[in-house]
């Protein structure tokens, strides 16, 4: 099976590494070594026990036993705000929606409010043919029974579907410490590194129970050892490396290990939540990494500098020239390799305001100098609700003008847009390495997209 | 006839004895049950065609002897899909630690979908040495593997 091939395979993590996929490497690992059993509380033991209900016995077990495989001894109390990955109902996601239904008719909820990733579709701001929306309506046929479900789960409310849950506009932001049970490598990995919260990588499934339960159990990215580094990446590049360069080599280099980065604080004044967002959703899906530390940017690296190194740690160092190979590495999955591209997406994992607002005035800028009135090739913004309104908010000008010249800000998921089985032989360009990853859409940097959205056509020696 | 005996640890205990099915690369949950995924097949055949050791191969109530998994998340609802048909393996034997993915599907499938798939993680790479498709393979309730080879 070739990367890409699956036909509309949705999911993440399709670099088919082997890794154990809770962002905490269990390489080595011996039968013979312990293997504790998990003490509960009077409280935990209870529910355990069934006195609490059938679905809650269930579901505690279920946890209990997933923690143990991994090592776990106690359960923790979660903090902040569920964030499930879930946002797609079809037949392929029938069992856990029979699972859903089985919590919701026992009346069960998550313990707070949640959000859940962009849906696959956005038929208002990205259409597709109606012979394709009929295509699409058949393979996402249970999209109102999830959307049902979540909502009788606890789900925050019906605007609530963005991968990007923890900016502020959204709202779903944790504290530092707070324990959490999210899927969404992209949230996982920047709620991580970026905020100092701490969840592991959760698989669909485990995620709801938990957040039902209230509690997961204590194991890997939840730990301080399991915190620590075991890569040190020096980077030596001339200038700011670009997110998706730097952490598409970190995720292929350290796959689901903790790094500990330096070298960055030089750039500190340009690294913002955006650059963190990108860089950490390339780390997670070129490799299945759950956490990163930045020296003298990230919270822990701040306080805990060098501290966060293991003994014995690995060295990798990334210059120019790396980065220049990892851009190069990238495959060209267009059937016609060389052929124009059809959509300009930007944006995955959603967009920040700030973002919106420097594509945004890019792209405007752009097609004024050129004479222009039309984006030359469909151009898709992709960001959640509350992202799209307070950009609107704070330029109404440039919001104004890229309605007009046919720039478009989808709520969807452009990853899931780009592997849905009618949409998926598009040729998108892409700036994300994320959509990359998971479709054949290819990665440009900006002046090429930039031309492309201005000119229809991709820089000579680009395309 | 040889015998060959391993012990590793039972993830999810059970007792099951069967023909063995051995991959020595990383079990891609998501291409092998592909067809189950994108058309609703109930065939329990490896559609992985990367997967030189097991394509074509129906691992529906065989042993299957893998590395661990990997691939895509929704290998989690995966697991529950084929067990819920009644279309997966008898047991699956990790020579590595078990994988969240996998742990994850599996034990959803045990606690919610009444099925079961038993299984045994950490045997070693020794294991995937030892171990041959066709071999008959038997399952002890505490992680002991007793390989029978086939000629």
């Amino acid at each position: 099976m070739s990367k890409n091939q699956l036909g509309g395979q949705i999911g993440t993590d399709p670099n088919f590494t082997q890794t154990t996929h809770t962002g905490h490497s269990k390489a080595g690992a011996k039968h013979t070594d312990a293997q504790p059993k998990m003490k509960l509380t009077p409280e935990e033991q209870d529910i355990y026990d069934g006195k609490k209900g059938d679905l809650l016995q269930k579901a505690m077990k279920t946890v209990v036993a997933y923690g143990e495989l991994f090592g776990s001894e106690k359960l923790v109390d979660l903090g902040g705000a569920p964030h499930m990955a879930v946002s797609w109902g079809s037949d392929g996601v029938e069992p856990l929606l029979k699972i859903y239904k089985q919590l919701s008719d026992g009346g069960l909820k998550t313990y707070a409010p949640f959000t859940a990733d962009p849906k696959p579709m956005d038929p208002v701001n990205l259409p597709v043919t109606d012979q394709e929306q009929a295509a699409v309506d058949k393979i996402y046929n249970r999209m109102d029974e999830l959307a049902d479900l979540n909502k009788k789960l606890g789900m925050r409310n019906q605007n609530d579907w963005s991968c990007a849950c923890y900016l502020p506009e959204m709202g779903n932001t944790p504290k530092r410490g707070d324990y959490l049970s999210w899927s969404e490598s992209s949230a996982i990995n920047y709620v991580n590194s970026a905020i100092g919260a701490r969840t592991n990588r959760n698989s669909m499934g485990i995620d709801m129970l938990s957040n039902i339960i209230g509690k997961a159990p204590l194991f890997g990215l939840l730990t301080d050892e399991g915190r620590q580094a075991v890569w040190l990446i020096e980077v030596k590049t001339t200038k700011l490396p670009h997110p998706e360069m730097i952490g598409s080599a970190i995720g292929m280099k350290v796959m689901e290990d903790v790094s500990y980065i330096v070298g960055m604080d030089r750039f500190k004044s340009d690294i913002d939540a955006g650059y963190l967002k990108d860089m950490g959703a390339a780390t997670a899906s070129n490799g299945a990494v759950g956490l990163y530390h930045m020296d003298g940017v990230t919270p822990e690296a701040i306080d805990k500098g060098r501290d966060l190194l293991n003994k014995g740690y690995q060295t990798y160092v990334i210059d120019d020239a790396e980065l220049d190979n990892i851009y190069k590495s990238y495959p060209d999955l267009w059937d016609d390799p060389h052929g124009t591209p059809q959509r300009v997406f930007l944006g995955c994992p959603h967009m920040t305001v700030d973002q919106m607002t420097y594509w945004g005035k890019r792209i405007v800028d752009a097609l004024e100098k050129a004479g222009k009135t039309k984006v030359a090739i469909p151009t898709f913004m992709f960001g959640s609700i509350y992202i799209k309104d307070a950009f609107e908010k704070q330029n109404p000008d440039v919001a104004k003008k890229l309605k007009g010249y046919g720039v478009a800000i989808p709520v969807n998921c452009p990853m899931m847009w780009c592997s849905t089985p009618v949409e998926m032989n598009e040729r998108v360009a892409t700036n994300s390495n994320k959509t990359r990853v998971y479709s054949k859409a290819r990665f440009f940097f900006d002046d090429a997209l930039t031309e492309l959205i201005v000119t229809g056509k991709l820089p000579a020696g680009v395309a | 006839m040889t015998q060959t005996t391993f012990k590793g640890r039972p993830a999810i205990p059970g007792s099951a004895e069967g023909s063995a099915e051995v991959s020595h690369i990383g079990f891609n949950t998501c291409a092998t049950y592909v067809d189950v995924l994108i058309s609703g097949s109930d065939s329990g055949v490896c559609q992985d065609h990367d997967n030189k050791d097991l394509y074509g191969h129906d691992l529906a109530g065989k042993i299957v002897c893998i590395p661990q998994t990997i691939g895509s998340s929704s290998a989690a609802t995966l697991f529950m899909i084929i067990m819920e048909k009644n279309i997966q393996p008898k047991a699956m034997l990790f020579a590595n630690h078990i994988d969240s993915l996998a742990a994850c599907g599996i034990l959803m499938g045990v606690n919610w979908l009444d099925k079961t798939i038993v299984t045994v993680d950490m045997l070693g790479d020794d294991f995937l040495d030892a171990v041959k498709t066709g071999d008959t393979v038997k399952v002890s309730e505490d992680g002991t593997i007793e390989i029978q080879a086939a000629s």
